[in-house]
C-alpha cells in the first residue's frame, strides 16, 4: 500500500533578484512521517517552507496541499513555525496564543484549556500572563512551538524547530513530535542539525542550491552509502588514523572518528593499527552518519559535484 | 471575516490599553482648551498689568484716563469672556482702560515735559514701582490740527491691543471735548457719541436665525481640531505596526494564515474603532466640559450653546471616519512598503504634511466658507472630509456638494484601501528587496 502524499512540491523555482533560491525542487511528504528537509545556511530551507505555506508564491512549479493547490482552502489545517520569532513582542502569552489560534480559525474559549495544558508542558506556566518580550529566547521558541500547535493541525511545518532550546527542551521537543507522528499528523522540519535530524526523521530531502541533490527513507540513503565506514570511540591522540592505509576519508574529532575505507581495504588492519595506539571503546563497521553525508554531498567543494548529480 | 474580527479585536485591544492611548484620551481635551485660551488670557493679562504715561499738550482729557483701576468684573478672561467685555466698554459710561495710566497734563512744551518719563521708558530695568511700559504724547495741537498725530512710545511696537485702545480712549475724549466746545454737555454729548454693536447672524435655507457667528468660527477651528489630531496619532500607529510586523516577522504567521484583505480591513477596521472611542470620549467631556462652563456663560448672558447646531454631530461621524480611514490608509502603505521603522519615519513628515493642509488653511476656510478656495479643497479627495465639515460646521453648503465630498471620500478611500491590500501583500515580505514590476503584476492578480 502506497502511503498518501500529504505533501507534493513540484519542479518549484524561486529566484530573488539574481540569486536562485529554489531551483526546480521536487519531493513529497507522506502521511503519518516526520521528514527532515536537510541543507546548509541559504540552500533555500526556509524559502521552500514559506511557498509551502502560500507566503511566496514560486516562480514556477505547483505545490499540492492534502491534494490542492489553492493554499487558502487549507492554511488552516497546517501548523507552522517560522525560523525567526514571528509573535508581538508586546502581548502577553495567552492572549498571543489565543490570537494565533483564532486566526486559524478557532473560538478562543474553545482552545483555552488546550492552551492551558501546553503552556504547563513545556514549562511556562507561570509565565502566561508576562509579556513575550519578559521570557528568554528559548521560552519564547517554546510559545511559537505551542502556536503552531495549538489549532490541531494535520501538518505541521517547523522551521529549525530546535534553534535555542537547551538540552533539556531539545528532549521534550523530540517527544513530542514523536507523538505527534504517533497521532497520525504529518511533520516536514527543516534543520541544519544532523546528528538531531539523524534521532527523530524517517525521510530526509536534502538541498544544495536550491535543488534536491539527496532524497528518500532516511535508512535507505545511509544503506546506499555502503556499509564501509569505521565508527571509532578512543582515548589517546587519533590524529594519525587519517593516514593509515586504506582509509579514503576521514573525520577525527575528540576522542571520535569517522573513517571511510577505500574499497578493498580492510577494517581488521585499520583496527590493528590503531589498538597499537589508542584505548579503543567502541568499534562498530556501519553505514557513514548523516553528517557524513551531509558533508560529502553538500561541504566545501561539493557544489560542483552535487550539481552533477541531482539524485532522488 | 472572523479572522479579519480576530485582527480587529487584537489591534484595537493592543492601542487602547495602552498607557500613551488613555492619558493622550484624558488630558488632550485640556491641552486644547489651554492651546486656545492660555494666548487669549496672557494677552489681556498684559494689558492689565501695563502703565502708561500719557502726557497730554492739550491739557484737557484728563477725565478719560486714569481716575479709576478696572474692577476684577472687567477683567475678560476667556474668548467669550473677551465678547463680553467688548460689550461691556461700547457701553456708555464705563470707559475704563484696563490700563494704569499716568496723567499728566502738559500746556505748552509737550516734549519738555514727556522727556522724564520717557527717560524712565528708557532705563526701565529693576525697580517695579518706576516701572513705566508706554508713554503717550497727545500734541498741543490737537484740537486744532487735523493732521496731528499721538505719539505712542514703548519698548515694543507690536503690542497692538494697547494702542488700539489708547487711541480709541483720546478720540472719544476729544470728540468729546469738541462737543463741549459747542456747548453740547457730557450726557448729550455720550449719546451724540453712543457706538452701535454689530452682531453676525447666519441665516440658512430653513429660514432659521443663528446669532454668535465668532463663537462658532470657534468651534469650527476646535472641531477641524478634533477631526485632525486623532488621524494624525493613530494613523503613524497603523504604518508603525506594520513595520513592526515586518520586522518582527508575526507577518509570516499572519500572511500564511489569511488574506491580506482580511488583515488590512482587521487593521483598519480596528483602528476606526479606536479613532471612533478616542472622538468619543472627547465628545463626551466637551459635553461635560461645556454643560458646566455653559452655565457660567449662561449667567453671563452668552449662549454657548448657540453656536453649536447638534446637526452637525452626525455628519462629524461620517467625516471624522471617511478621514480618517484615508489616511490609515495612506500610512498603511507607507508601512507596507518600508523596511524599517526608520524608512517608514521618511514617510510621516509628508503624509502628515498632506494632512495637515486643511487645517492651516482653517482660517480662510472658516471664514469664507463660500468661497473658491473652499469650495475647490472640500471637493479634492484627501483633504474633503476636513474642510467640508469645516464648511458644514460654519454655512451651508449645497446638498450636492456635500454628497460628493461623502461619494469621493468613500471612492478614495476604497481606492487606497484596495492599493494598500495589493502592495501590502507584495511590499510586506519583500524583506529588504523591492518588488519587481513582474513580480508586483503576479501578485496584483492572485492577492
Amino acid at each position: 500500500m502506497t502511503p498518501e502524499v500529504v505533501l507534493e512540491v513540484h519542479e518549484v523555482s524561486k529566484t530573488f533578484g539574481r540569486v536562485r533560491a529554489v531551483d526546480a525542487l521536487s519531493f513529497s511528504v507522506a502521511r503519518g512521517t516526520i521528514t527532515g528537509l536537510l541543507g546548509r545556511n541559504g540552500a533555500g530551507k526556509t524559502t521552500t517552507l514559506r511557498m509551502i505555506n502560500g507566503i511566496f508564491l514560486p516562480d514556477a512549479g505547483a505545490i499540492d496541499v492534502f491534494g490542492t493547490a489553492d493554499a487558502a482552502a487549507v492554511r488552516d489545517r497546517i501548523g507552522y513555525l517560522p525560523e525567526e520569532r514571528g509573535l508581538y513582542r508586546k502581548m502577553r502569552v495567552m492572549d498571543q496564543l489565543l490570537f494565533l489560534a483564532e486566526i486559524k480559525g478557532h473560538r478562543p474559549a474553545a482552545v483555552k484549556g488546550r492552551a492551558e495544558a501546553w503552556l504547563k508542558r513545556f514549562d511556562l506556566w507561570d509565565k502566561r500572563s508576562g509579556k513575550l518580550e519578559e521570557l528568554s529566547k528559548g521560552n519564547q521558541q517554546k510559545v511559537q512551538l505551542i502556536g503552531a500547535l495549538l489549532h490541531d493541525p494535520e501538518l505541521v511545518i517547523l522551521d529549525e524547530p530546535m534553534s535555542g532550546l537547551d538540552p533539556v527542551n531539545v528532549v521534550l521537543v523530540r517527544s513530542i513530535l514523536k507523538e505527534l507522528k504517533a497521532e497520525g499528523r504529518t511533520i516536514l522540519l527543516s534543520t541544519h542539525m544532523m546528528g538531531e535530524a539523524e534521532k527523530m526523521v524517517d525521510d530526509i530531502v536534502l538541498i544544495h542550491e536550491g535543488k534536491a541533490v539527496l532524497a528518500g527513507e532516511l535508512e535507505q540513503v545511509k544503506s546506499s552509502f555502503g556499509s564501509n565506514t569505521v565508527h571509532l570511540t578512543f582515548e589517546g591522540d587519533g590524529a594519525f588514523l587519517a593516514g593509515v592505509p586504506g582509509v579514503a576519508a576521514a573525520r577525527v574529532d575528540t576522542n571520535v572518528a569517522e573513517l571511510r575505507l577505500a574499497p578493498g581495504s580492510d577494517a581488521q588492519a585499520l583496527l590493528a593499527a590503531a589498538v597499537g595506539r589508542l584505548r579503543i571503546s567502541h568499534f562498530e563497521i556501519a553505514a557513514p552518519s548523516l553528517e557524513e553525508i551531509f558533508i560529502e554531498r553538500v561541504g566545501a567543494g561539493a557544489g560542483a559535484k552535487a550539481a552533477e548529480e541531482v539524485a532522488v | 471575516m472572523s479572522k479579519a474580527i480576530a485582527v480587529l479585536k487584537r489591534e484595537y485591544l493592543e492601542v487602547v490599553r495602552k498607557k500613551m492611548f488613555i492619558i493622550m484620551t484624558l488630558i488632550f481635551p485640556f491641552l486644547m482648551a489651554a492651546l486656545m485660551f492660555v494666548p487669549t488670557l496672557l494677552a489681556v493679562k498684559g494689558i492689565q498689568g501695563k502703565r502708561v504715561a500719557v502726557v497730554d499738550g492739550t491739557g484737557k482729557l484728563q477725565a478719560a484716563f486714569g481716575e479709576r483701576e478696572p474692577t476684577p468684573a472687567e477683567q475678560p478672561a476667556s474668548r467669550a469672556g473677551k465678547e463680553l467685555s467688548k460689550r461691556a466698554e461700547s457701553q456708555p459710561g464705563v470707559r475704563a482702560l484696563p490700563l494704569k495710566t499716568d496723567y499728566v497734563p502738559a500746556a505748552g512744551d509737550v516734549k519738555a515735559a514727556a522727556q522724564p518719563f520717557l527717560e524712565r521708558l528708557r532705563e526701565n530695568d529693576g525697580d517695579k514701582r518706576d516701572r513705566l511700559d508706554g508713554v503717550l504724547v497727545i500734541p498741543s495741537d490737537a484740537f486744532t490740527n487735523t493732521d496731528a498725530k499721538l505719539l505712542y512710545y514703548s519698548r515694543a511696537v507690536s503690542d497692538l491691543m494697547t494702542e488700539e485702545r489708547l487711541a480709541n480712549a483720546v478720540n472719544r475724549a476729544l470728540s468729546r471735548e469738541r462737543l463741549a466746545g459747542r456747548g453740547i454737555d457730557a450726557a448729550e454729548a455720550d449719546r451724540l457719541l453712543k457706538r452701535l454693536e454689530l452682531e453676525g447672524v447666519k441665516v440658512s435655507k430653513s429660514g432659521e436665525e443663528k446669532k454668535g457667528g465668532e463663537l462658532s468660527f470657534l468651534v469650527g477651528f476646535i472641531f477641524a481640531a478634533l477631526l485632525l489630531f486623532p488621524t494624525m496619532i493613530h494613523g503613524q500607529e497603523v504604518m508603525r505596526g506594520i513595520v513592526l510586523e515586518k520586522t518582527e516577522r508575526v507577518v509570516e504567521i499572519l500572511i500564511s494564515s489569511m488574506r491580506s484583505f482580511d488583515l488590512l480591513s482587521g487593521k483598519v477596521m480596528g483602528l476606526a474603532l479606536v479613532g471612533l472611542t478616542q472622538i468619543g470620549a472627547w465628545l463626551a467631556m466637551g459635553a461635560l466640559m461645556a454643560a458646566y462652563t455653559g452655565g457660567a456663560a449662561l449667567v453671563a448672558g452668552v449662549n454657548v450653546f448657540q453656536a453649536i447646531d447638534l446637526r452637525v454631530i452626525p455628519w462629524f461621524f461620517v467625516f471624522f471616519l471617511l478621514g480618517y480611514l484615508t489616511f490609515v490608509c495612506i500610512y498603511a502603505v507607507g508601512g507596507a512598503i518600508s523596511n524599517s521603522e526608520k524608512e517608514a519615519q521618511q514617510f510621516m513628515g509628508p503624509i502628515m504634511m498632506v494632512a495637515m493642509v486643511p487645517w492651516m488653511l482653517a482660517f480662510p476656510i472658516l471664514q469664507n466658507p463660500e468661497s473658491t478656495l473652499a469650495t475647490v479643497l472640500s471637493l479634492v479627495p484627501v483633504f474633503t472630509p476636513i474642510t467640508m465639515f469645516m464648511r458644514v460646521i460654519v454655512s451651508e453648503p449645497p446638498m450636492w456638494q456635500i454628497a460628493a465630498s461623502v461619494a469621493l471620500s468613500i471612492v478614495t478611500v476604497i481606492a487606497f484601501f484596495w492599493m494598500t491590500a495589493k502592495i501590502f501583500r507584495v511590499g510586506i515580505l519583500s524583506y529588504g528587496k523591492r518588488p519587481s514590476p513582474a513580480e508586483l503584476w503576479r501578485w496584483l492578480k492572485v492577492a
